[in-house]
């Protein structure tokens, strides 16, 4: 049968072997519970198909150095930006979509199954290889296709729902189907959705990527639409149909009718369920205004309920508090809120993470007074053994928490203890999406850099940074302060090459703020850190001339955002990490000059607030016999008008004259003197000197000069 | 006016056009005669100037991070960076391997764009600490080894049947190999419970599946498309083989000598000679019918019984070196020839 296949060489085989307890007389299976003879085996341990590989899977952790398992292992396909975790993602989503729409359009290549023997493709199931519904085409449906209602039961049941509106308008819509508990699961799938079709659980990415986190808080329930419709024509409207119009209305907060719906079900007797009671807690706000009367309906609606003889459910809970937390704060709904969570209790309904989550909302306000329920729930939270996901709003919850952690409490062992329980078991899907992943580590690094120590910080940023999370330039600014304080030299030369993987090195302001903080802590590192140091200020300096070439480039193509320039104090700041070297020949003074030249055309913004920086600079280069840089670095201090600019011009002269102080006072009198015996990049500075004095009257032909000295200069120091 | 304003232009067109074409073709000629001073070569009309078109550069990536392989600790937990069989990737092995063709006087290839190490299949998922910590992790699937099966002859003898069947594991569409389908069943011959009819009966019903040298009948099906319908046919071969074994069917009683699966010296022709012999040489008269020769004692006979044996031999297991010799010892005794003398 299938000797004409071909198979593929490359097998691993598992051949077992199995002695079976068989006498000849007839089979003797092991039926004892326990193995008592001590030679029938005992009978097997009930396990699921997935068991094993769960069991497996648990012995794996968590791996700091690799990204996560959906992109490829690489160093030039591991994202390291959020950008590019996003894009990768979608990209390899966006394959599957194609591979998708290829099927769906081409149906009909896509029947032959595996191992189908070639010439028997016609029987259906000629093998043991299952039919799989999630990759066979998905039908399509038009106005010209034949349907019946097995059609309508398979797209409900798919809920492909304008599939499945199709199909019944194809039946004759409202008239033409005639059984009832299809329209009424038709009805059921109209609600739920709201008529929209829902976005596929085929696509996870997408959905992790998504953008709309928050949903509207607005009456979108379609008025008048094909539900409303279905509905009226009902002819016996049972509890079921009621209670399924209801939750559709209060789920999409068309409060009013839901509420009259409700009245008339109890008027004409007919049974509500508790979720339908539920869905109408969720919604009072849409319905009365101001709180005292909120509160009131409220407490009417569970007045109603317990009339109906329901009993309430954890959900019950949930919505209540939902309900609360929207109409504001303040102490009474505060207490409302204890009073409710108290009865539930006391019927022993625990509230879940949704209620906990409104909770916060409603306790931990930004501007209110401090108050530290979070710590009640997380010792509630770690006695349980599983959070069990019961609602959407569930995910909110960490998020919220590790917000209260860092914002409103300021308390890194709470946040650290939340931390833990998100880890803790199978916790970590209730982080919700890509968004809510990132809020939740911008709130928990945040914290630590704030409030935790130092060690703790670098641990907890080295196993996040960057494959879980990548700091944001907010978050990016609270490191940089943290590494400041603690000295940390060496990360903060590792911070720059940081921001350029994370993609935020064009953000002017942070790379400002890590310049000014490794000036800060640049005095007390070891030789070699302080070679780390220079070389990511030398490194800034040129990743601004690199987006400058590619300006020019693409010039003519408009950029939406032109590239702001580093400021002039950021520029002191590189000149002053820069000079500090002990050899004339060291590259760095390359970088030195370059600055000064950006600070001289102009290209940063202001004028350094600390001028000493450059005047200290001059003399350091003039010892070092870089004349021009020193000439440049005091022409700038003079053209700025900076009161420093003579004193330090007259040291330099000392400097490059051998002179004491004195002296070269007493030869600058002499003007025309010095001018015929200097050399002329001495001259430069000379001329510096002058236009300090005259307080930068002469600017024009100063710096007609002083660009024929500049390249004087540079020839000078290039020999 | 209009037709020779045309025609004028139609002819100064092409000769314009043939102008610039040799303006084109001169200065290509000059480039490539420069060129070909340099460097010895036919020249080459290069009309589209394909040459001279620079590449485009590729802007090479700055953000590329160091391999991983660099920041891992030393302590780490070496499971959770290689999960599971993959090929090798070089920047996530924090190890300096080497494979390949080695130059002379040089180190064999490293691991980096190695497609050496990539080739073989790579065992680094399951290393020692892994293996034990997955094991662990099964055991509670795991239930007690029966205590008194705690030696390869005590398996045998209460599990004598044995399945063998095969899983295939392989990178393809389907996890489905039709291959894994057969299933061979081995069982002891001696553990059945058989007399000598239902023995010889069994092994006629087996054939060649049965192997005298180890006692083990085989049986393998592969008929069914699915494993457990193999599984169960080789159950109801066996059990139906036994079952048949142990009738005793009518036309059984008809066996000949001809049928017979081995050769018994009572009932053959040599064990009449040797009687007949044996009673002319003491001047009996022989009027023997068949039965009384099978039921005739030789014992009487002086060294008829070492002859019985070397003829059985002779015959049932085959003419060799020593079955002849042990013949013609049992012969030369029978008949009281002295014995053979190896002459040195």
């Amino acid at each position: 049968m299938y000797s004409n296949i071909i198979l593929p060489t490359r097998w691993s085989r598992f051949t077992c072997f199995c002695r079976s307890l068989s006498s000849i007389e007839g089979q003797k299976l092991p039926q004892s519970s326990k193995s008592s003879d001590g030679i029938s085996p005992p009978p097997r341990i009930q396990r699921g198909p997935t068991d094993i590989l769960q069991a497996l899977a648990s012995t794996v952790g968590p791996d700091p150095t690799a990204a996560h398992y959906k992109y490829h292992d690489d160093p030039y396909l591991i994202p390291l930006s959020n950008y590019r975790k996003r894009a990768y993602a979608l990209s390899a989503e966006a394959g599957r979509k194609a591979a998708a729409w290829i099927r769906d359009e081409h149906a009909e290549l896509f029947t032959t199954r595996e191992w189908d023997p070639p010439g028997k493709t016609k029987t259906p199931y000629f093998n043991a290889d299952p039919k799989i519904d999630a990759f066979t085409p998905r039908p399509i449906y038009n106005d010209e296709s034949t349907v019946t209602e097995e059609d309508l039961k398979h797209t409900i049941q798919n809920a492909l729902l304008e599939d499945s509106v199709k199909v019944f308008q194809l039946l004759g819509g409202i008239d033409g189907v005639a059984d009832y508990n299809l329209k009424l699961s038709f009805l059921q799938l109209l609600c739920f959705y709201n008529e929209k079709e829902p976005d596929s659980m085929e696509w996870l990415e997408e959905r992790w990527f998504s953008a709309n986190t928050r949903d509207r808080h607005a009456a979108t329930w379609k008025l008048g639409g094909l539900a409303d419709k279905i509905f009226a024509s009902l002819e016996q409207k049972t509890s079921e149909a009621y209670c399924t119009i209801i939750q559709g209305m209060a789920k999409h907060y068309q409060a009013k009718r839901a509420h009259m719906l409700c009245q008339e079900a109890i008027e004409q007797g007919i049974p509500l369920s508790t979720s339908t009671f539920n869905g109408l807690l969720g919604c009072i706000g849409f319905l009365k205004e101001g709180t005292s009367l909120r509160v009131e309906a409220l407490k009417q609606l569970l007045a109603q309920m317990e009339e109906q003889g329901l009993t309430p459910n954890e959900e019950t809970l949930t919505s209540c508090l939902r309900s609360i937390s929207a109409w504001g704060g303040g102490k009474i709904l505060q207490q409302l809120a204890q009073q409710i969570i108290i009865e539930f209790r006391k019927l022993g309904i625990q509230p879940g993470l949704s209620a906990y989550y409104y909770l916060l909302c409603l306790y931990c306000k930004e501007r209110g007074p401090r108050i530290d329920i979070l710590s009640i729930i997380l010792t509630d939270l770690e006695k349980r053994e599983k959070l069990i996901p019961q609602d959407v709003t569930d995910t909110n919850f960490f998020i919220t928490a590790m917000g209260v952690c860092s914002d409103h409490l300021q308390n890194i062992n709470l946040a650290e203890r939340l931390h833990a329980l998100l880890m803790k078991g199978d916790n970590y899907k209730l982080v919700g999406d890509a968004y809510k992943e990132s809020i939740y580590y911008r709130h928990f690094v945040t914290v630590a850099c704030r409030h935790a120590s130092f060690e703790r910080t670098t641990q907890l940023l080295d196993t996040l940074v960057p494959n879980v999370y990548v700091p944001e330039p907010t978050v990016m600014e609270e490191i940089i302060k943290t590494l400041e304080v603690a000295g940390a030299g060496d990360r903060l030369a590792q911070a720059w090459s940081q921001l350029v993987v994370f993609g935020i090195a064009n953000r002017t302001k942070l790379v400002e703020r890590l310049l000014q903080a490794m000036c800060n802590c640049y005095e007390y590192q070891s030789d070699d850190i302080k070679a780390k140091i220079r070389n990511a200020a030398s490194d800034i300096i040129k990743y601004g001339q690199l987006t400058d070439e590619e300006i020019q480039n693409a010039n003519k193509q408009d950029r939406r955002s032109p590239q702001q320039k580093l400021s002039a104090d950021a520029m002191a700041n590189i000149v002053a990490l820069c000079s500090d070297v002990k050899e004339k020949s060291e590259p760095d003074w390359d970088t030195v000059s370059e600055a000064l030249n950006r600070l001289k055309r102009n290209e940063a913004a202001g004028v350094p607030s600390k001028p000493q920086v450059l005047a200290d600079m001059a003399q350091t280069a003039a010892s070092m016999g870089k004349l021009g840089i020193a000439a440049t670095a005091l022409k700038y201090l003079a053209e700025c008008g900076f009161e420093e600019a003579m004193p330090a011009s007259v040291q330099t002269l000392g400097v490059i004259l051998n002179r004491p102080q004195q002296d070269v006072e007493t030869m600058l009198q002499q003007r025309g003197d010095l001018e015929r015996t200097l050399h002329p990049s001495a001259l430069a500075v000379l001329d510096a000197y002058y236009l300090a004095k005259s307080g930068g009257t002469s600017r024009d032909a100063a710096s007609s000069t002083s660009s024929e000295s500049d390249n004087e200069s540079s020839t000078s120091d290039d020999e | 006016m209009s037709i020779i304003i045309k025609h004028w232009r139609s002819t100064g067109l092409p000769s314009n056009f043939n102008l610039r074409i040799w303006r084109l073709h001169s200065t290509n000629a000059d480039v490539a005669a420069k060129k070909g001073e340099e460097e010895e070569e036919f020249r080459v009309l290069d009309i589209l100037k394909k040459r001279d078109r620079v590449q485009r550069r590729v802007a090479r990536r700055n953000d590329v991070q160091p391999d991983r392989a660099e920041r891992m600790a030393p302590d780490q937990n070496w499971g959770n960076v290689w999960p599971g069989p993959k090929t090798f990737h070089p920047s996530s092995v924090p190890l300096p391997l080497h494979q390949g063709y080695v130059p002379k006087g040089q180190a064999p290839p490293g691991k980096k764009a190695n497609a050496e190490l990539m080739k073989i299949p790579n065992f680094l998922h399951l290393t020692p600490p892994v293996i034990k910590a997955q094991c662990e992790a099964i055991k509670q699937f795991c239930t007690e080894w029966p205590k008194q099966l705690n030696s390869e002859e005590a398996i045998e003898t209460h599990y004598p049947v044995e399945i063998i069947s095969s899983d295939y594991c392989h990178a393809s569409p389907t996890i489905r190999n039709p291959l894994s389908r057969i299933v061979t069943l081995r069982v002891k011959l001696s553990t059945l419970n058989l007399d000598k009819h239902s023995r010889d009966k069994f092994l006629r019903l087996v054939g060649d599946r049965y192997d005298e040298q180890t006692d083990l009948v085989t049986i393998t099906a592969d008929r069914c498309p699915v494993k457990k319908q193999n599984l169960e046919y080789v159950d109801y071969l066996l059990t139906a083989c036994y079952h048949e074994s142990l009738n005793v069917e009518e036309w059984e009683k008809d066996k000949t000598e001809d049928d017979m699966e081995y050769y018994d010296w009572h009932k053959n022709a040599s064990k009449k000679s040797l009687v007949q012999w044996f009673l002319r040489t003491n001047n009996e008269v022989c009027d023997l019918n068949d039965d009384d020769y099978v039921q005739y004692d030789v014992s009487q006979i002086p060294n008829a019984e070492g002859y019985e044996k070397a003829v059985s031999s002779l015959m049932n297991d085959g003419e060799s070196e020593e079955t002849v010799n042990n013949y013609a010892i049992a012969v030369r005794k029978l008949l009281g020839v002295p014995e053979k003398k190896i002459v040195t």
